[in-house]
């Protein structure tokens, strides 16, 4: 990975590191301007300093009423309960279709992998409409069932990561385990699924962030303030006539707080997932 | 490879029920909407009626109401030849109820039906306004609207064929969309690429670092867009917003409030929220395409001579070319069908300057409730990601498909 390169000059070298900086800045300045926000006063925010840095008098009334008021944790919940089962199920469904495909000859493979690749690209906006009705026919709109859609998005990446971690271990070992005498089932699960480890840990960390972001279906199905997850919670934040910026950042700031700690401890895995669809390894 | 067989089969019927009920069957279904008038909040309309149907509970009540209504003012009725009109009218009733004994609710019926239905609505009204004209009615005010009932009872097929289409072709909104939904894709992709082989190829220096670099990249890429795109709208705020004030001081825009409440300044606004969530993520992907090439090539480059300009056009541009495109292709696709980010940030507005055919097929579906017109939109910006998928694996030839 980091194969030190020595720059010609020490002219280039400052060059770069100006830019990393400024790249920096960009990229990390508005969660910082958020955070900063968060603890500033309703009049400090709209009054005619609104661009301290430094809050004049540092509150938690924003955190308590996003808190108390407008039950972010209910959200929060909701978006754990949601992306928690999506991934376990997506995963489970993904490994089996990943190991066939990656393993088995079998009729209409071609077309299955076509309409996995043809699902990953169509606009979402497709399947909400006859979704929504079947949802409201079944009574299962405001509920968990919202996991059941949230397929067409996660398992198409999830069959395409692990289709492509799957093609990396070796079928000798899988042969001599059926020389041993163990069935497909066992195969997969004693030998295969140990070595696939990895490839399965990232691909359920990506089907989690793309199940925890997910926006249209989740405000279109479950439109009830007790089943929002947290986009859509935190878009409903905004009031007819105002929007509540303390608030606002004060919720943005509590909810980044489990993504940061997932890319934090997972950056390897998500990296590799990310790149598995598109770099030949 | 072996052959699957039957319990083989097991490995794959999970993933071809979800994706034949929640991708497949959806998209069937949204085509088969574009062909009917199909409208939720209007009764008549709130299904896919290929026939036509009959509403027996309101045509029993109206039906009640004529009878009674005329054997009150029979007595009014002077001339024989009228009572005799009446009493007939009355026995083509009493027959009509008879063919709907014993059915309820809404019910279809074929043509036959439907014309002695009309034709009776016909006849009832010429009569009932003769009458009104020639004597003094006692129910003369309500008999009108109650045989009006008749016809009402009456749904017809909302089957419009292609005129959904059509409407499309003259829809001015849906031309508009389609510009600013090319303009936000073209201009945004555009900019994430060239930042992001940018930045890959600085983080490819191998400076110290890296980690902290590639996790402060994989941040605003792991946000929910819906809560970035929150966020952005207070940096751009005309009162509040930090972004919007240090833009007008450096003279970007005249003033904070044109940010987001003038449409080229709206559009600016959310091309540049996407640049800042995907050019991250764009550098990552191509960051990984650029580790892949030997560095010894480079070391080869540099002893014949050529320039840092030559190595980068000679080595880098070729060999990255395959993780160029298939990047691309998914952040072309990803950008075409923006919807949260919009839909949050400016709603798509103001005036529908930065309304995409997401926002504006959602609105039509969900605001006006017009799955069938909504369901068109779709279909349009269905076919045109299919040509741009089309043309990107053209060009990629074999490298996404045959992969695996």
């Amino acid at each position: 990975m980091a194969k030190q390169k020595h720059p010609n000059s020490s002219k280039s070298n400052w060059l770069f590191l100006v830019v990393l900086a400024f790249y920096l800045v960009v990229v990390v300045f508005p969660f910082l301007w958020i955070f900063i926000t968060s603890f500033k006063s309703t009049g400090e925010i709209f009054g005619n300093n609104p661009f301290n840095i430094i809050p004049e008098n540092p509150t938690l009334s924003h955190y308590s009423s996003v808190i108390f008021d407008k039950g972010i944790f209910t959200a929060i919940w909701n978006s754990l309960v949601v992306s928690g089962v999506t991934t376990i199920y997506i995963v489970f469904v993904a490994t089996l279709a990943a190991y066939a495909i990656s393993r088995f000859d079998f009729f209409g493979k071609n077309l299955l992998l076509g309409i996995v690749l043809a699902v990953s690209m169509f606009p979402q906006m497709i399947v909400i409409g006859p979704i929504y009705n079947l949802f409201v026919d079944l009574g299962w709109t405001n509920s968990y069932w919202i996991t059941l859609p949230y397929s067409s998005i996660t398992l198409p990446m999830a069959v395409w990561i692990l289709v492509t971690h799957f093609n990396q271990i070796p079928m000798a070992l899988e042969e001599s385990a059926k020389m041993d005498g163990a069935n497909r089932f066992q195969t997969l699960f004693r030998i295969v699924f140990p070595l696939a480890a990895p490839g399965v840990f990232t691909t359920a960390i990506i089907v989690f962030i793309t199940a925890w972001n997910e926006f249209v279906l989740a405000i279109t199905i479950n439109s009830d303030a007790s089943y929002h997850t947290v986009p859509v919670a935190i878009s409903f934040l905004r009031t007819q006539f105002e929007i509540l910026w303390g608030q606002v950042a004060a919720a943005t700031t509590l909810v980044t707080i489990p993504t940061l700690l997932i890319v934090l401890f997972f950056q390897k895995q998500i990296v590799s997932g990310l790149t598995s669809g598109g770099v030949k390894e | 490879m072996k052959k699957m067989g039957f319990k083989g089969s097991i490995f794959i019927i999970p993933i071809l029920i979800l994706i034949a009920i929640f991708s497949l069957w959806p998209v069937l279904q949204s085509f088969t909407y574009t062909f009917f008038d199909y409208q939720l909040n209007d009764r008549s309309k709130a299904g896919l009626y290929l026939n036509d149907r009959f509403n027996v509970d309101l045509f029993n009540e109206s039906s009640t109401y004529i009878d009674l209504f005329l054997e009150r003012d029979m007595d009014n009725i002077t001339e024989e030849e009228d009572v005799a009109k009446a009493e007939d009218l009355m026995a083509r009733l009493d027959e009509l109820d008879q063919e709907f004994e014993g059915e309820s609710g809404v019910i279809t019926i074929d043509d036959s039906v439907k014309e002695d239905i009309q034709a009776f609505h016909e006849d009832a009204s010429t009569l009932v306004s003769n009458f009104n004209e020639k004597y003094d009615m006692q129910t003369g005010q309500n008999l009108p609207d109650i045989v009006a009932d008749v016809d009402n009872s009456l749904i017809e097929s909302n089957f419009v064929g292609l005129a959904n289409y059509k409407k499309a072709f003259k829809d001015a909104f849906i031309g508009t969309a389609t510009i600013n939904t090319l303009i936000f894709t073209g201009v945004s992709v555009f900019l994430e690429l060239i930042l992001g082989l940018g930045m890959a190829m600085i983080m490819d220096k191998g400076m110290r670092g890296q980690g902290f670099i590639r996790t402060a990249s994989l941040i605003p890429w792991a946000i929910p867009t819906a809560v970035a795109a929150l966020m952005w709208s207070y940096l751009y705020d005309g009162t509040a917003g930090v972004v919007a004030e240090i833009f007008a001081n450096i003279g970007l825009i005249g003033a904070p409030t044109d940010l987001l409440q003038t449409g080229a300044g709206a559009m600016t606004a959310a091309i540049l929220a996407d640049v800042w969530k995907t050019t991250p993520y764009m550098a990552i992907l191509l960051l990984a395409g650029l580790q892949t090439i030997p560095k010894s090539l480079y070391e080869a480059g540099s002893i014949d001579g050529a320039s840092k300009v030559q190595q980068f056009i000679n080595i880098t541009l070729p060999l990255l070319k395959p993780a160029v495109l298939v990047a691309l292709l998914f952040r072309t696709l990803d950008a075409f069908r923006v919807f949260d980010l919009i839909y949050v940030l400016t709603g798509g507005g103001p005036g529908g300057s930065t309304e995409t055919l997401s926002i504006y097929s959602y609105k039509v579906m969900f605001a006006q409730t017009n799955f069938g017109y909504g369901s068109v939109i779709v279909m349009i910006m269905f076919v045109i990601v299919a040509i741009i998928a089309t043309i990107y694996v053209k060009v990629l030839g074999a490298d996404v498909m045959e992969k695996n």
